[in-house]
């Protein structure tokens, strides 16, 4: 933008002098743009599209943004340089998106799978003869496993969660068949749910109610390389009484969450890891409050 | 600046002073432009600013998808409807108030200024009747939340993130306001002319970014639930 001719400290950059200057008729060309564009959005609100509405909506706003920009905001006519700063600011809060959404989205105890795991888990179950795995009964183990066990074990089961770093031994990974203490039927699942096991960081599950603990223990199982079923002989091991419907009041009663909470924390401090569990912030019916993995200090 | 030194009562809209750019300036050309390069790197942090505030919103959003499409429900897409209406036209005053300038026709230009001050004022007002509906209702950010026609977890969240961003784009029409008014004072005092309108143009840009900051609110928190 040299302006050689342009001395004795008069500036000049009037019309024909390189300034331009937006001619009225495209101001008012751009407003009708810009209002017709304001009726779309409106219009499209009151059609159901899902997630396009988002999409669609977005994209007329970034229309409307780009004519104010380019055309009122005059860059269009402007130094190229003006463009390349302001987009920069879009650039940037790209990235601030981009990496922040990751993070927000994937963090496993928070929620893996959509919807799915925000759907409130009864404290009671609806389902009969719990012992027996149906689609239903294991659908519902998948819902409590997303809240109550990716934080550890990681949304695929394959022991990698967020909090698995910290945890020596390594939480199980569900998908190999190698090193299973307890064994890997549903029965001796359950066991180990409403146990724990001792040394590790396997807390006991004891305060989910008997039922889900089932729903649990058959979700784990269909996880495995082959998924292996209870004998007679084993439900009766565990207890079950199978010419009944119920489980009945076979189980003892569970702990309060805060009561269990307390136990592991002084178990973790024991271990030599730095007790800090809190609890979260996110109540699940039936269970109180849930520890929240995620609260563990990762470098200790 | 070098306006300062203009003797009052000596210019006026009609006949206005000559302009001298800084001495550490090349040319009036090398002035304009880096006021205006200034101007563009002011909006960037505005962007980020702003930005923040969306980020924080999308997320908890995508957290809470149902309790945003409840809460979005309860604000009136009528007057926000109204209200982005009224701040583009006022952008398109405000180019019709920026060309005039530029070419040297400073009644027309305070005409439009003031119209586009008009149109501001229409904008608060719409957006002071939105709010204190939404306060009579008990619908405050936050804790302050005690609205009892809408219970859903987390909604008081949305309103939350309502109220900020609205409320920054409020007082940003409001800094936008008081700006053109600063400008008009200056093209009376003749200090504006065709070889010289710098802060016209720039106080132009901001007022089209308030516009551009509105044109995303609008769809995402009337509209989008």
């Amino acid at each position: 933008m040299s302006n050689s001719h342009d001395n004795h400290g008069h500036g000049s950059h009037g019309e024909g002098h390189g300034h331009y200057i937006i001619p009225d008729a495209t101001i008012y060309k751009t407003l009708g743009a810009l209002l017709v564009l304001t009726g779309i959005t409106v219009g499209l609100s009151f059609v159901h599209l899902g997630t396009w509405n988002f999409v669609v909506g977005m994209l007329v706003a970034a229309m409307k943004a780009y004519l104010v920009a380019s055309i009122f905001m005059n860059l269009s006519h402007d130094d190229k340089s003006n463009s390349v700063i302001f987009v920069s600011g879009f650039f940037f809060l790209a990235i601030f998106i981009g990496l922040t959404a990751p993070d927000f989205l994937f963090r496993g105890d928070i929620f893996t799978e959509g919807k799915q795991i925000m759907l409130p888990v009864k404290g009671v179950s609806q389902f009969k003869r719990p012992w027996e795995p149906t689609p239903e009964i294991v659908a519902h183990g998948k819902a409590i496993f997303m809240q109550q066990c990716v934080s550890c074990h990681g949304p695929e089961g394959k022991g990698d969660g967020p909090a698995a770093a910290a945890l020596v031994p390594h939480p199980r990974n569900f998908t190999s068949a190698d090193g299973w203490g307890n064994g890997r039927k549903p029965s001796q699942i359950f066991k180990t749910l409403k146990e724990g096991r001792p040394g590790t960081g396997m807390a006991s599950f004891a305060t989910i109610p008997a039922e889900d603990r089932w729903t649990l223990a058959h979700y784990v199982a269909s996880l495995g390389p082959n998924v292996l079923k209870d004998t007679p002989e084993d439900l009766k091991a565990a207890g079950v009484d199978t010419s009944k419907d119920t489980l009945g009041d076979t189980e003892a009663p569970s702990i309060p969450i805060t009561a269990a909470m307390k136990i592991l924390d002084a178990e973790t401090a024991k271990d030599g890891l730095k007790g800090n569990i809190k609890p979260g912030h996110d109540d699940l019916e039936g269970y109180g409050e849930r520890v929240e993995a995620r609260t563990f200090n990762p470098n200790l | 600046m070098s306006h300062a030194s203009v003797p009052a009562g000596k210019y006026n809209a009609d006949n206005p002073a000559p302009h001298h750019f800084g001495h550490h300036f090349e040319s009036a050309e090398h002035e304009f432009s880096s006021a205006k390069q200034g101007m563009w790197l002011f909006m960037v942090t505005e962007v980020l600013m702003i930005g923040a505030i969306f980020v924080g919103y999308l997320l908890f959003r995508l957290r809470f998808p149902e309790a945003f499409h409840e809460a979005h429900k309860e604000l009136n897409v009528k007057l926000g409807a109204l209200n982005t209406v009224i701040l583009i036209i006022s952008s398109a005053t405000m180019v019709l108030g920026v060309t005039a300038a530029q070419r040297g026709n400073n009644r027309r230009s305070i005409g439009m200024l003031i119209t586009t001050i008009f149109l501001g004022g229409c904008f608060c007002l719409v957006k002071y009747f939105e709010y204190t509906h939404k306060f009579h209702e008990g619908i405050f950010p936050g804790g302050l939340y005690h609205f009892e026609g809408l219970t859903v977890p987390h909604a008081p969240l949305f309103f939350s993130f309502y109220f900020v961003m609205t409320g920054i784009h409020a007082f940003h029409v409001v800094v936008g306001m008081c700006l053109i008014t600063w400008i008009i004072t200056r093209i009376k005092r003749g200090q504006i002319s065709k070889e010289f309108f710098t802060p016209v143009e720039l106080v132009g840009f901001y007022w089209h970014f308030v516009d551009l900051v509105w044109i995303f609110l609008f769809p995402l928190l009337y509209l989008l639930g």
